[in-house]
């Protein structure tokens, strides 16, 4: 069975790719499965989609534990335990990452033992969250890399599940996956299909007998205030809002005000700070601020230069 | 409940400088509700408990995670009035009984979407009303069931696309008048704000801090994901929903109806129509003149009642 | 402690009334309504401290009364039938709350085809919801039961919502001498409500009844609602026995009678129960050892009890007031289930009776020992029955004649 999984970012494309793929996969005669994994997330926050496809009929079901291939069409995404990209990734598993770093930068990053390869002829973009074509760009990526889908029939698969964009949209993202057919060429059938966990040998689960709690304590319910700051939406961010202090001038409320996650608090200087641990990147702090001395800069570049200046 | 407001919202200044909802909330980047919810808790304070109807902001608080300070309990689609009647009536049997201190006491809010407001949930709300419950209800309109990927709602407008309305017209009902429904029941107060305007918005929190019954808010919710528009753009479509006319914003108080903010010189409709996707089929491939002059009658008809 | 003639409504209310419940959300419903009109006029009297709001709907009563408890009051509310349905959102809802308060539930039968009668099927659809489910057979049981149910819910080992249910007309309309607790004493009993740490107050956070990602904490909350019911089933007795000490009334969770050494058994639930009663005494005078097994506690299911019980008897007839389509009794379906693979089980014939609040005649009974024994001779139990007899179909053609005069005739031509 080829299990692939898709990570991305919410409005990346991955459902989009996950079902080019899917229906590539049936064209070619395989029995499928596609699904997106819809969480609380939203635009920006990570989200995988996943395929099976084999001879016979699937029963496995659910998320993809052990992936044959994992394509990231994001790469910030990889270090990033809360996307969960290198899960059950073993020395099997096929790692394509959609990145301008090389593939032994990133191995000695993972120190993982997984074979490793960049998907490549992508232009950057200053938006993460804008990726030009990337769900086609992955599916064909992953349709070259099985080894078993002919060109033909991934692009009839794309033309099936993008049925509903205008016609020239339809086919940049056509040429897009002509593109990656013609790039990845020699690359054809790296993934290996991986097999049935076995019952001969294997970890019995460490089941407990769930004991009794009173609703003291088994209640469903918090019992403390504002604990959602543990949650680091900050991961959503594409695109940063980044204060020029000679700029503002200190008006105290507006970018406060607007910023709809209640980001931004002012502090005693009167001047505003930006929580980026929190900050999903909207932006509207950007586009009211009166003096325009908030401006955006790629989230990719900002951490770049972050870890340069780490280093 | 102590009906003392600290606060006097004259000029943008005043709006508070620090925030009390948490942060983190799975909320989209950019959600215009929030922006409306979080100014109502600085203003109100965290002798609050929301009372939460099926929505989007039914995920505020995914266990272990609330952003509330205070108290939240969740209900369901149609019932959060009535949770909010329990709650209500409950803190004032404790409070009669001695049982709770008066600076226990606690401010009820109902927080709904448009779903819950204008369709499943409007006859516990009325119910509400004729109760004369004494709470605060914020309707976050985004108009359409945003939880679920937006198809249209009751509040859904004239001709916007949404996921069960994606026909070349769009939808092609009228968004319902919630606000002159609700005005009908005669609570202590009903208001439709937005949080593109702040101050408007504070000032009409204030009041509704200084009175006792059923208090009614509809904010209207630019919704970058439903809406299909860049997040950046939302307080700006905001204030175009105020400026054009679309989204008037007004009061009703002790039978008097009273227009907050009358736009002196009405921006044409498709200032605000033409930033948002849920309309872009109105400007492309062709101007659709009919559709959009339709929709602007509609409007002018509203302002031509209102100033005359 | 006064006895008095009081129909089951009555004695709901006044179990209520006894229990000093402070919040009474309220919708009326036949043949629940008297219950909520009885407390209304006590509170309108001052001879009760309480406040009763009439909601929209069931849907919102049950919502008013799980926050009410959950912000720190003693609740209490009632429904029936098509009220139990519309609310049963709720239902599931609040018994996630883990808030203790009880609900009366007059059963009625469900539609289509409306009726106002008696049967079971509404208190079914709750079975699986997280409340207790107490079943009464008589009035004073009604109110007793309306006690020991907030003993039960509020008990910090619990701490879940519970139903005391009783039969629509047969007892909710009837009277019954009932001995009414002395006001003191039920106080005493019940004790003061202690929402422990579920209140709503300034200055203290709490957020309640959120949404969970993932499987893992989903299942944990759901088992431990599990376990908290189970618990009941271990507190239960302490509390029946402390009632039984002030009150002098000892309920068991499973009511038997003539249960010593039966052979036969009928399995019931509810006040058409003490039919079975008769039944019983005419069929051991006539030599047939027969007995009655009545779960007074019906969620928990007392399983190991059951199973002790019946071990050893020869047969077992569940009559069921009510019908789970397309598989038959739901009692006969937990009977089974309980008593399979228990070395000594008896034979378990299932019965249909009593649905839309039809009557279960005495021979009836007696014809059921009968086909029980020869069960039991048969080494099989029989198949299903409907309780429904020759003259019974006679009147329903009559009336399906003059339903379907023009349809014939159309036929016809």
């Amino acid at each position: 069975m080829f299990r692939i999984r898709f990570h991305g970012r919410g409005g990346q494309g991955m459902k989009t790719a996950s079902r080019i793929l899917g229906s590539a996969f049936f064209l070619a005669g395989y029995e499928v499965q596609d699904a997106p994994r819809y969480g609380a997330e939203r635009r920006g926050a990570p989200i995988f989609a996943y395929v099976r496809a084999d001879h016979c009929a699937i029963n496995e079901r659910g998320i993809i534990r052990h992936p044959d291939l994992v394509v990231v069409a994001d790469d910030t995404l990889v270090g990033m335990p809360a996307a969960g990209v290198t899960e059950g990734v073993n020395e099997n598993t096929l790692l394509l990452i959609n990145s301008h770093e090389s593939a032994r930068t990133w191995a000695r990053r993972l120190n993982t033992r997984a074979r490793i390869l960049i998907l490549t002829a992508m232009d950057e973009v200053e938006d993460r969250a804008e990726l030009p074509y990337i769900g086609s760009r992955c599916a064909a990526a992953a349709a070259v890399l099985c080894g078993v889908i002919s060109r033909d029939l991934l692009l009839a698969a794309l033309n099936e599940e993008l049925a509903h964009l205008p016609d020239e949209v339809v086919k940049k993202n056509r040429d897009t996956a002509v593109d990656v057919f013609e790039n990845m060429a020699g690359e054809v059938g790296l993934v290996s299909q991986g097999g049935q966990q076995t019952a001969n040998d294997y970890v019995r689960p460490a089941w407990i007998t769930l004991p009794f709690e009173s609703a003291e304590i088994s209640n469903l319910a918090v019992h403390a205030g504002a604990t959602s700051v543990l949650v680091r939406t900050g991961l959503w961010r594409t695109m940063r809002p980044v204060i020029d202090y000679d700029k503002c001038n200190g008006c105290w409320w507006i970018c406060s005000t607007y910023c709809p996650d209640g980001t931004i608090d002012v502090g005693a200087d009167g001047f505003p700070q930006i929580d980026y641990q929190h900050c999903k990147g909207c932006l509207v702090c950007v586009a009211q601020c009166p003096p325009h001395a908030i401006a955006s800069i790629s989230e990719q570049l900002a951490r770049e230069q972050e870890n340069e200046v780490a280093s | 409940m102590t009906r003392q407001s600290t606060l006097h919202f004259h000029r943008m200044k005043d709006m508070p400088s620090s925030h009390l909802l948490g942060t983190g909330t799975p909320m989209c980047a950019g959600c215009g509700g929030l922006e409306t919810l979080h100014t109502l808790y600085d203003i109100l304070g965290d002798k609050t408990v929301f009372v939460n109807a099926a929505g989007c902001m039914t995920l505020l608080s995914v266990y272990p995670f609330t952003p509330f300070r205070g108290g939240w309990l969740y209900t369901a689609m149609a019932s959060a009035p009535a949770g909010a009647q329990g709650v209500r009536d409950a803190v004032d049997i404790l409070l009669q009984k001695h049982k709770l201190q008066a600076d226990e006491d606690v401010e009820v809010v109902v927080i709904t979407g448009d779903g819950a407001a204008y369709g499943m949930g409007l006859s516990a709300t009325s119910a509400a009303m004729d109760r004369k419950l004494d709470f605060i209800y914020l309707c976050y309109d985004n108009e359409g069931y945003g939880n679920t990927g937006q198809q249209y709602s009751a509040a859904t407008p004239h001709a916007a696309i949404t996921s069960t309305s994606k026909g070349s017209r769009g939808y092609p009902g009228y968004k319902k008048d919630l606000f002159s429904i609700w005005a009908a029941h005669n609570p202590a107060y009903v208001a439709t704000v937005i949080a593109a305007e702040p101050l408007d918005l504070a000032k009409k929190i204030e009041k509704l801090q200084s009175l006792s019954g059923p208090r009614m808010l509809i904010s209207l919710a630019p919704c970058p994901t439903g809406w299909d528009y860049d997040p950046q753009l939302s307080v700006e479509i905001g204030r175009l929903a105020v400026q054009t006319g679309v989204w008037p914003l007004k009061e009703f108080i002790d039978g008097e109806l009273r227009h907050t903010r009358v736009p002196k010189q009405r921006k044409p409709v498709d200032e605000y129509l033409k930033l948002q996707g849920r309309f872009r089929h109105l400007f492309e491939p062709r101007y659709d003149s009919g559709a959009i002059a339709e929709i602007q009658a509609r409007i002018d008809e509203y302002w031509a009642r209102v100033v005359s | 402690m006064t006895r008095k003639l009081v129909t089951g409504n009555s004695a709901a209310a006044w179990g209520a009334r006894l229990a000093g419940v402070d919040y009474i959300p309220a919708f009326p419903i036949t043949p629940q309504t008297e219950i909520i009109e009885d407390l209304a006029a006590w509170i309108d009297r001052g001879e009760m401290d309480a406040r009763l709001v009439t909601l929209e709907s069931e849907h919102s009563m049950i919502t008013a009364a799980g926050s009410a408890a959950s912000s720190g009051v003693r609740a209490f509310t009632a429904t029936s039938s098509q009220g139990l349905l519309y609310g049963m959102e709720m239902i599931y809802t609040v018994a996630g709350w883990r808030t203790p308060f009880v609900l009366v539930n007059v059963s009625r039968g469900l539609a289509s085809p409306i009726t106002l009668e008696s049967d079971h099927n509404d208190i079914m659809a709750a079975r699986d919801s997280g409340f207790v489910q107490i079943h009464c057979a008589t009035c004073q049981e009604i109110a007793d039961g309306v006690l020991l149910a907030y003993r039960l819910a509020e008990h910090p080992q619990v701490r879940v919502p519970a139903i005391v249910n009783l039969d629509g007309f047969y007892l909710s309309f009837t009277r019954e001498p009932v001995d009414l607790a002395d006001a003191s004493k039920a106080r005493a009993f019940v004790g003061e409500y202690d929402p422990e740490n579920l209140q709503f107050r300034g200055n203290s956070p709490l957020s309640q009844a959120m949404a969970v990602l993932g499987g893992g904490p989903y299942s944990y909350f759901r088992y431990q609602a599990h376990l908290a019911l189970q618990q009941a089933l271990a507190v239960y007795d302490e509390i029946a026995d402390e009632f039984a000490e002030i009150f002098g009334r000892r309920y068991q969770m499973i009511d038997c009678y003539r249960m010593e050494d039966a052979e036969y058994v009928f399995v019931m639930l509810g006040s058409f129960s003490t039919k079975a009663r008769d039944a019983v005494d005419s069929l051991r005078a006539a030599g047939w050892k027969t007995g009655l097994l009545r779960p007074r506690l019906f969620r928990p299911f007392p399983q190991a009890q059951i199973r002790q019980l019946l071990q050893g008897r020869r047969a077992v007839a569940v009559i069921d007031q009510n019908i789970s389509m397309g598989m038959g009794g739901v009692l006969h379906s937990e009977f089974t289930s309980a008593l399979y693979g228990t070395g000594d089980a008896p034979l378990v014939a299932s019965y249909i009776g009593g649905l839309g609040g039809r009557n279960i005649s005495q021979q009836e009974f007696f014809a059921i020992a009968n086909e029980l024994e020869q069960a039991y001779e048969e080494g099989a139990a029989p198949p299903p029955r409907l309780l429904y007899t020759e003259e019974e179909l006679t009147e329903m053609r009559k009336l399906q004649a003059i339903a379907q005069a023009e349809h014939a005739q159309i036929h016809h031509n």
